[in-house]
């Protein structure tokens, strides 16, 4: 986004220096002078807070983290003596791969991103295609429309369909049931369909309309073009437009896939609903979440909490790399 | 360009302003409850609660104190109340005050989050309440809480309804039995209760009534029996209800529950003393129509106790004295027990477990709900029934958790399977001693 004259003007020296208060300050030393240090300071001076930011609410938490991993708190005989801390090396890691719960918590996740994210992705793809090739007038409130399900936080949007699942209070339900039909939102085999319309409900319009920038900044020449030559809508859409927005999508791919693994609040809220699959240890983040503040096992939270972010970073380093394959192909 | 630059400037120093000020009452805040009660300023101490009627019994405490102010404040109750609880000791912002049940007070007291109060409160313990709640309290030769309520289980149940449907009020489990087919027969639709599968509580209540016996101590060692005989005697016989679909499997303390409650299509409940209390503002319009009796049993009169509620200080806590002196107030005097039950919008119909306190909240609670039946009445003769013996665990959460978790997939025998599992590995983990 960088212009010609931000690129080219070095010192704002040759400007008419606009009078305002504390513009001297910074003006008045370089002079023109010596460019390269003035503009390293600035540099300097704007990047601090970020790195100041950085290190308090990232390092220093992940740094405790880290330390807090490797102790256990013990107690002895009946437990009333009060607790002492003991140092356990890698045993609350080792405590958390073995457990059962945990283990099957990723396999969990792993089959809901795979169903998940194609659905959610695929859609809100598909969507933006559309909208983009809509009436000018319609394309407006589509956006909006669809946009919409995300202004709504997530708590609620999931207490808003907990309502519509359950039965006895469900309006869908009794519609279901008016016409003969039977369906069973929490059963063993629906619960994560049920999960999944709930997230995508609430995605799909966000991640729209990211796709719909994107699309907008596709040149235009570029598409007459195509259309010129005889390329149907649709081909457009797959030949000339998703290969122009790959960037895009392989960025919401990447924030999807961080996303889905520490889904927390549809899982917590469909547990504490009945649905009787969802156990208390569903998702990672659950599991962290119980061991942290059901067991007071906070040096096996902290663990599972750094396991689970390393999978992150992992997945993110796959996703990357295989969308800039992807983004060179096409 | 002079418009916006003083714009602007107007627009930086209100927010530097606001900055400083939202500094300042950060600070304000953090400091004022650290204060020392010196020089005859009031003590204010912290109170975190989720019981009915608490509101009004803080405000009648503030009305008749003047060294110790209390600030109430609402949490939720069950596992969210209880970590926020722990949470907060660790975060080192607790409250001085607080609801432990006494299902929790062994976990808490083991995890370090409770102060000993055996020199602020262990005679008014030792001479004020029953043995069988002191036993509740006491662990390892320390007051650890002071009790409030005993809650003995009784059967709420629709009068109106059972009287059309023809049903006697059930005595025995295998007379309730025979309702719950009596009433699936008579209307398709409707059940004599729902037994729902995510509130492990109400199980070991049961189970503690039918003689069991989760927890115990021999020595300087943990016993644990969450599978033993009587629980899983009891888990079969409702695990045989739910699967010949005689009795409804609502989520406990959920919109549906309610809503099947005031439809009539569920006629009664398992509930406790304290559960009459929200009747009034969950179910307005069933005024009159629903009585109380004793929990069916086994053969012979006996209840188990359904949650039952004590005070703690909370470690951190730099007002032990004062914080004492509320919860003394709260548990034993006459005008902090007529306040909670004197509570406009939520009274509590909470069966004090002193004694005397008992005569005051029954004399003071409103029996029109019930077409004039004296709760208190038979709470207290329900509350003599309850079985001695019964311990909580010192991993009582993470117990209910794996009863819950494995109840829900597949029923409350082998829920209660997975949860001595879990009690002896949790008492294991923590370096607790544990015999077999």
């Amino acid at each position: 986004m960088a212009t010609p004259s931000a690129r080219t003007a070095g010192p704002p020296a040759g400007h008419a220096a606009p009078a305002g208060p504390g513009r001297s300050a910074a003006g008045e030393p370089t002079g023109g002078v010596r460019p390269g240090r003035g503009r390293r300071r600035a540099a300097a001076l704007l990047i601090t807070p970020f790195f100041v930011l950085f290190g308090a609410v990232m390092v220093a938490p992940i740094g405790y983290a880290l330390w807090m991993s490797l102790f256990r708190e013990r107690s002895s005989g009946l437990g009333f003596g009060g607790t002492r801390r003991v140092f356990a090396g890698l045993g609350n890691y080792t405590t958390a791969l073995s457990d059962a719960g945990f283990r099957a918590s990723f396999a969990h996740i792993a089959l809901y991103c795979l169903l998940y994210i194609p659905v959610m992705i695929g859609g809100s793809l598909a969507l933006a295609l559309l909208v983009d090739s809509a009436l000018a007038r319609a394309r407006r409130f589509f956006q909006l429309a669809l946009f919409l399900p995300h202004a709504i936080p997530g708590l609620i949007a999931s207490i808003i369909w907990i309502y519509l699942y359950t039965p006895g209070l469900s309006p869908v339900l009794d519609w279901i049931q008016a016409a003969g039909g039977s369906w069973d939102f929490y059963a063993n085999d629906h619960v994560l369909l049920s999960m999944i319309n709930l997230s995508a409900w609430q995605w799909t319009g966000y991640n729209m309309v990211i796709f719909y920038a994107a699309l907008q900044a596709v040149p235009r020449e570029v598409i007459e073009a195509a259309v010129v030559d005889g390329a149907g809508a649709l081909r457009t859409a797959l030949r000339i437009k998703i290969p122009m927005i790959a960037s895009a999508i392989v960025m919401t791919v990447l924030f999807t896939c961080v996303g889905a693994i520490q889904i927390f609040t549809e899982p917590k809220v469909l547990n504490q609903r009945g649905a009787p699959s969802i156990d208390t240890e569903w998702s990672p983040t659950l599991f962290i979440w119980k061991a942290g503040f059901v067991q007071h096992d906070y040096g096996l939270a902290a663990a599972a909490s750094l396991m689970l972010a390393a999978l992150g970073i992992a997945l993110s380093f796959v996703v990357t790399r295989l969308g800039n394959r992807w983004k060179a192909a096409v | 360009m002079t418009r916006t630059s003083r714009s602007f400037r107007t627009v930086a120093a209100t927010a530097a302003l606001a900055a400083l000020g939202l500094l300042a009452t950060a600070c304000g805040g953090g400091g004022g409850s650290t204060d020392a009660a010196s020089g005859g300023k009031p003590v204010t101490i912290d109170y975190w609660t989720w019981t009915l009627g608490a509101k009004s019994t803080v405000d009648a405490f503030n009305r008749t104190h003047k060294d110790v102010k209390v600030r109430f404040t609402e949490i939720p109750s069950g596992t969210e109340g209880y970590s926020k609880l722990a949470n907060a000791v660790k975060a080192g912002n607790a409250p001085d005050v607080a609801t432990i049940e006494y299902q929790m007070v062994p976990e808490f007291a083991s995890q370090g989050n409770l102060i000993d109060l055996t020199k602020y409160a262990g005679e008014t313990v030792r001479t004020k309440f029953p043995k069988s709640v002191q036993s509740m309290v006491t662990f390892g030769g320390r007051t650890w809480t002071v009790p409030y309520d005993m809650a003995p289980q009784l059967l709420y149940y629709r009068t109106d309804l059972f009287k059309k449907y023809g049903i006697a009020v059930p005595k025995t489990w295998d007379d309730f039995k025979k309702a719950a087919e009596k009433v699936r027969k008579e209307n398709s639709g409707t059940r004599l209760a729902s037994m729902p599968k995510n509130d492990p509580a109400l199980l070991a209540a049961l189970a503690w009534q039918a003689g069991g016996k989760w927890f115990g101590t021999q020595g300087d060692a943990w016993r644990t029996g969450v599978d033993d005989a009587a629980t899983k005697k009891v888990a079969a016989y409702w695990d045989g209800l739910v699967k010949d679909d005689l009795v409804q499997t609502f989520t406990g303390y959920s919109p549906e529950e309610t809503k099947a409650r005031a439809q009539g299509t569920t006629l009664a409940f398992l509930g406790a003393s304290w559960s009459a209390g929200g009747m009034k503002t969950a179910l307005p319009d069933l005024k009159g129509k629903w009585a109380a009796a004793p929990l069916p049993n086994w053969g012979t009169p006996a209840s188990g106790n359904y949650g039952g509620t004590s005070y703690g200080v909370l470690k951190g806590s730099e007002h032990v004295e004062a914080a004492a002196e509320f919860i003394t107030w709260l548990t034993t005097n006459k005008s902090g027990v007529e306040a909670r039950l004197a509570d406009l919008t939520s009274p509590s119909s909470a069966l004090p477990a002193d004694q005397d306190m008992r005569k005051v909240a029954a004399a003071r609670f409103d029996t029109s709900y019930f077409d004039g039946q004296d709760l208190y009445a038979l709470a207290s003769q329900q509350a003599d029934t309850i079985v001695p013996g019964w311990t909580w665990g010192p991993d009582q959460m993470d117990v209910y958790t794996a009863v819950q978790d494995t109840t829900a997939t597949s029923g409350f025998s082998a829920g209660v399977e997975a949860g001595e599992r879990k009690a002896e590995s949790g008492i294991t983990d923590r370096g607790l001693k544990l015999r077999k």
